[in-house]
Formats: C-alpha cells, sequence, structure tokens
C-alpha cells in the first residue's frame, strides 16, 4: 500500500502507523500488560541515551543503571519528601543524572575500550555504596516508596493512565535523538567513533563531544529512572546493579548499535518477549538467551536490520518492491 | 611576511627525530609538493602541522596567527585542513553524511536546536545537504550519496576524503598522497580537481605524492625531505635536477652515475 510513496514517505507511513498503535492498542490489552508496556517504555528512553553514546559516540558505560538510580532517587525525593511538582522533579532527576554524566565525561577523555568500562563499573559501585550510606535520604537497602504522579490535577493510579503519560515523555525522547543524529553534533558522535584523527582535522573538538554524548546519555538515563520509580512505586539499590547496566548494553546491540529504531526495538522487543515466555516456565532464560543468540549471529545489525535483509531476499525473489536496500 | 609560514619544525618519537628543523612558506593560492623517500618525515611533518602530533620545535603561522600552541580541532576551525594517506572515511556511514560531516567548522545551529529538531536547525541542514551535493557533483561521485562509505574502493575513499576536507572551506589544504589507489584517469582527474580548488578557491595546497609525473606536473615549488631533513627546494626542474634529490631517490652514487 505504500508502493506509490518514496523512501521517507514510506518512513513517515510507518512510524504514523506504529504511534497509532502504541496509543490505541494498550486498552485492549489486560492490565498487567499495560505495567509491561510502561516498562517498555521506560527501557526505550534509557536506551536512546545510551545508543547515542555507545552505538554513536562510541563510548562504552557500564553505569547507566547508576544514571538511572540517580534519576530514580532524585525524583522521588524531590517529589515525595520534598514536595516537588513531579513533572519538575521528573527534570530535575534527570539534569543531576546529567551532572554526574560529564562529571563521567573526563575520564572519557583519557581512557578507551575496556579501561573506560571499568571506569564505569567503578561508578556504579560508588553509586551503590552512596545510596546505602545515606539512608535518611534513600532509604538505604532497605529501599524507598514511591508514589504516583499527578496530571491535571489527578493521580495517574492506573498503570493504563500512568503509560499513556510515558508515552509522549519517549516519543519526544525519540524526536530529539533522531534530529540530534541528523545534526552536526550527531555526525561529530559518529565522526569520533569512527576516526578521532579524521574527526578533529574536521575541526570536531573531542572533549567537548564525548562530554555532550556523556551528558545526554546520563540525562535520558535519568528521566528513565524517575519514570520507573513511579511506574515500580519502590525502588532499592539491587534494582539499579550491574545487571541492568548490561541488559540496557544487550538491549541497544540486539536491537541495532546507532540506530534511533534500534534503541526502541531492542528495547520493546526485550522487554516484553520474556513476559511473552513465561509459558516456558524454568526454560524462560534458556530461550531467551536462545534467541539472543540467534539474533547476534543471524542479524549483525541487530533486529532493525531484519527488515532490509526480508526486502532484498524477496526482492531477490522478483518481487516488485520499489526502493533501495540498506538501512 | 608569507601567507602560511612553518619555521624549525622538528618531531620526535622517543627520542627519534622524524623531522628535523623544517621550514616552507606558500604565498596564498599557490600549489607547493611535498616529495621524498618512505619514512623521510612528510606525513609526520603534515601530522605535527595539523597538530594531531606535537611539534617537539619551531612554529607554525598562518596569516600572522601562531597555530602551533593550539589543539588539532582548533588549527582545523582556524582553516587548515588535511586528506590522510589511508583515507580515514568514516566507514559505516553513508557517502553523502561523511561529506556533510566536513561542514562540522560551519555549523551554525547550537547544540539545543539540534536536540529539539527546531525549524532553524531543520532549514540549517538542507543547506549543509545541498553544500554536500554540490561537492559530491563535483567529484562525480553523487549517485553514490546513499552508499555506505565502507563498501567502496580506495580510490574513491580518496575522493571522498578530499570533498569532506573542502567542505570544512580551508584556507590552507594538505593532501597526503591524494592520487594513491587511482589508475592513471581518476589521478588526473584528481590532479585536475586540485588545480580548480587552487585557482578558484583560493586554497593553497601542500601536496605529499609519490607518483613523480604527476607532482613535477601540479606544483609550482616542491620540497625534498630526507631523513626528516630538507634537502631541496624549488621548482620542480630545480629540483630534478639537484644532485642530493637524485641521490636520496636513486641511492649512493647515482648522481655521479
Amino acid at each position: 500500500m505504500f508502493d506509490s510513496l518514496g523512501g521517507a514517505g514510506r518512513r513517515h507511513a510507518a512510524l504514523t502507523v506504529l504511534i497509532v498503535v502504541m496509543i490505541a492498542v494498550p486498552p485492549w490489552l489486560g492490565s498487567y500488560y499495560h505495567f509491561i508496556a510502561g516498562l517498555a517504555l521506560i527501557n526505550v528512553i534509557v536506551a536512546t541515551g545510551l545508543n547515542l553514546l555507545t552505538g554513536n559516540a562510541g563510548q562504552i558505560s557500564l553505569c547507566h543503571s547508576s544514571f538511572m538510580a540517580i534519576g530514580a532517587y532524585t525524583t522521588t525525593y524531590l517529589f515525595t519528601k520534598v514536595g516537588f511538582y513531579f513533572w519538575l522533579a521528573l527534570p530535575a532527576g534527570g539534569l543531576l543524572a546529567a551532572l554526574f554524566g560529564f562529571a563521567l565525561g573526563f575520564p572519557a577523555l583519557r581512557l578507551r575500550g575496556f579501561y573506560l568500562a571499568v571506569v564505569t563499573l567503578g561508578f556504579l559501585e560508588v553509586t551503590q555504596i552512596l545510596i546505602e550510606q545515606i539512608p535518611s535520604i534513600t532509604g538505604g537497602v532497605r529501599g524507598m516508596q514511591a508514589a504516583r504522579p499527578p496530571i491535571f490535577g489527578m493521580t495517574l493510579s492506573s498503570d493504563l493512565s500512568l503509560y499513556y503519560a510515558i508515552l509522549p515523555v519517549t516519543l519526544f525522547g525519540l524526536w530529539c535523538a533522531a534530529s540530534l543524529l541528523n545534526s552536526p553534533t550527531g555526525r561529530a558522535f559518529n565522526a569520533i567513533r569512527n576516526s578521532e584523527a579524521a574527526a578533529q582535522t574536521l575541526a570536531i573538538p573531542l572533549a567537548r563531544t564525548k562530554i555532550i554524548a556523556f551528558v545526554i546519555a546520563a540525562f535520558y538515563a535519568g528521566i528513565g529512572g524517575g519514570l520507573f520509580a513511579t511506574l515500580v512505586g519502590f525502588i532499592d539499590p539491587i534494582e539499579f546493579g550491574v545487571w541492568t547496566s548490561i541488559r540496557h548494553v544487550v538491549f541497544i546491540i540486539v536491537g541495532g548499535l546507532g540506530s534511533v529504531a534500534g534503541s526502541a526495538v531492542g528495547a520493546i522487543v526485550l522487554t516484553v518477549l520474556p513476559e511473552l515466555l513465561r509459558g516456558f516456565k524454568e526454560y524462560n532464560e534458556f530461550v531467551f538467551g536462545g534467541l539472543l543468540l540467534i539474533v547476534l549471529i543471524v542479524l549483525p545489525n541487530g533486529l532493525v536490520g531484519l527488515w532490509p535483509m526480508l526486502l532484498g531476499r524477496l526482492r531477490a525473489f522478483g518481487w516488485p518492491i520499489p526502493g533501495k536496500s540498506g538501512a | 611576511m608569507s601567507f602560511f609560514m612553518i619555521e624549525g619544525a622538528s618531531v620526535v618519537f622517543r627520542g627519534l627525530r622524524a623531522v628535523s628543523s623544517v621550514g616552507l612558506s606558500m604565498d596564498k593560492g599557490q600549489i607547493h609538493g611535498l616529495i621524498g623517500p618512505n619514512g623521510a618525515g612528510k606525513t609526520s611533518l603534515v601530522n605535527a602541522i595539523s597538530g594531531l602530533v606535537p611539534l617537539a620545535a619551531g612554529s607554525i603561522v598562518l596569516e600572522g596567527r601562531e597555530l602551533h600552541h593550539l589543539a588539532a580541532h582548533r588549527i582545523a576551525a582556524f582553516g587548515i585542513g588535511r586528506t590522510f594517506q589511508h583515507a580515514e572515511i568514516f566507514a559505516d556511514r553513508t557517502v553523502g553524511e561523511n561529506v556533510m560531516t566536513g561542514g562540522y567548522a560551519h555549523r551554525r545551529s547550537k547544540l539545543y536546536q539540534d536536540l529539539l529538531g527546531t525549524w532553524r536547525k531543520v532549514t540549517l541542514e538542507r543547506q549543509v545537504r545541498a553544500e554536500a551535493e554540490a561537492m559530491l557533483a563535483a567529484f562525480g561521485l553523487l549517485h553514490l550519496r546513499d552508499t555506505f562509505a565502507g563498501d567502496l574502493p580506495f580510490g574513491t575513499l580518496k575522493k571522498i576524503d578530499l570533498a569532506r576536507a573542502l567542505m570544512a572551506r580551508p584556507r590552507v589544504l594538505m593532501l597526503d598522497e591524494p592520487t594513491s589507489g587511482m589508475n592513471n584517469v581518476e589521478a588526473q582527474d584528481v590532479i585536475a580537481s586540485c588545480r580548480r580548488i587552487a585557482d578558484e578557491f583560493g586554497v593553497t595546497l601542500l601536496v605529499i605524492e609519490h607518483n613523480m609525473r604527476v607532482i613535477m606536473g601540479l606544483a609550482q615549488i616542491i620540497h625534498v625531505l630526507d631523513h626528516g631533513e630538507m634537502i631541496a627546494e624549488g621548482t620542480p626542474s630545480e629540483v630534478q635536477k639537484n644532485p642530493r634529490v637524485i641521490e636520496a631517490y636513486l641511492g649512493q652514487g647515482a648522481a655521479h652515475a
């Protein structure tokens, strides 16, 4: 049905369909899935930021759960203890996470690869210890109750209403990431990952660009963390451990490194899939891991590489599909 | 005072002198050649001028402004561009994006505009795209705009590297073996482009080249490096007759044979 449209037109049409689905479908699902859908959207936000940092700017972070934690605790503290308006507490959490991202950007100026990964792991440890050591603010190891936000004077107590509040935040985050990648800053990200030497000779400042990437990625994670706290209703340090960080790295690798669509697809599929696999009971993790392996082996460009690959195959069989192959 | 001047430039790697007290000066719009045997220090000199490796001693002055204390990206922003021997293309990006990246030096959108996708950013982006397409067309690469650069042959990558460097609108452009990996026809094409760049845009060119026929036909002045030292400079015909140059290229005794 999109044959008459060009490549961009088809993309817009597909996006519109997707957004309509995201708005119209959830009410028809069981209330348990409203929670999962909200969680998926939050994971999309965090993965999108991480993908800009890792997939585009080429900087490894194994402490994204810490940025989430900073956002989650700040938002929850300001909202439940200080009495901030939630929708102000949320960006405040994002900003504080971004500030830590800024600080963490500096070691990244000197270190790369494994060394940077180890530094970010260190940062994760420090954050965990800090959370445990200031129980007056964070509730320590026993955790902290979070509350649901109001909107227009009504509290978003149902998971479905919260889902609809998270959806525009997620879409806005995706919009910003897509816009960034089609801008001088986004191209600078991709340039420093590919060749620092060439980037510099095109007047791209390495330090500034890396730090911007860390700040933006941390802000996304902070916002995701704040929303996570309010969706789940309870946060503790374990929630933001290294496993959460690794899961976000897996999201972007499976979805597609360096691709905004990849962040979204990876986060949604890998959040929803384990729920769908519940039927396998004790084999759940086994099936999940197996699917991951298959994706990584068959689709080196992640799930977003699937569509162009299918189109290419179909065209090879003589199907009249317009447009070019390639993502 | 010349437009672009290098004085007493030395580059040292772990005690080894790769470039030793080299000086050269260029007038605006001139094309100079930089030649010498393998390991003579040509690329090291270019790396030092672009700030990618530190200068152990000496000065680099463009239009009266000292550049050798600046970071590499500032030197580039001040108008010194370069290409790379191995092209250093952003392999997983399209040809179009590679060339658009060259426009970074002249970006006019602010970071928040890049993020929010404001109307101004969208408009500026359209201009950069049009500029990049014009540049690609000038090198006969427009049909490759949406192709991933990593899939292309080396000669094409060299052209993309050149187009990308020009997008930054440099005042001095250093080309590191611009015709390597090309057949004769392509090489002549690139040489013609170099002349056009110097004439039309008034860009001053410093060209490292192994192909003697190419460089002798292109450059007005040729500088010859050997073992990191400048052993000769002058017009192509002067340099070709210089016994030290013949010796450096053909070995001891060749000049007397």
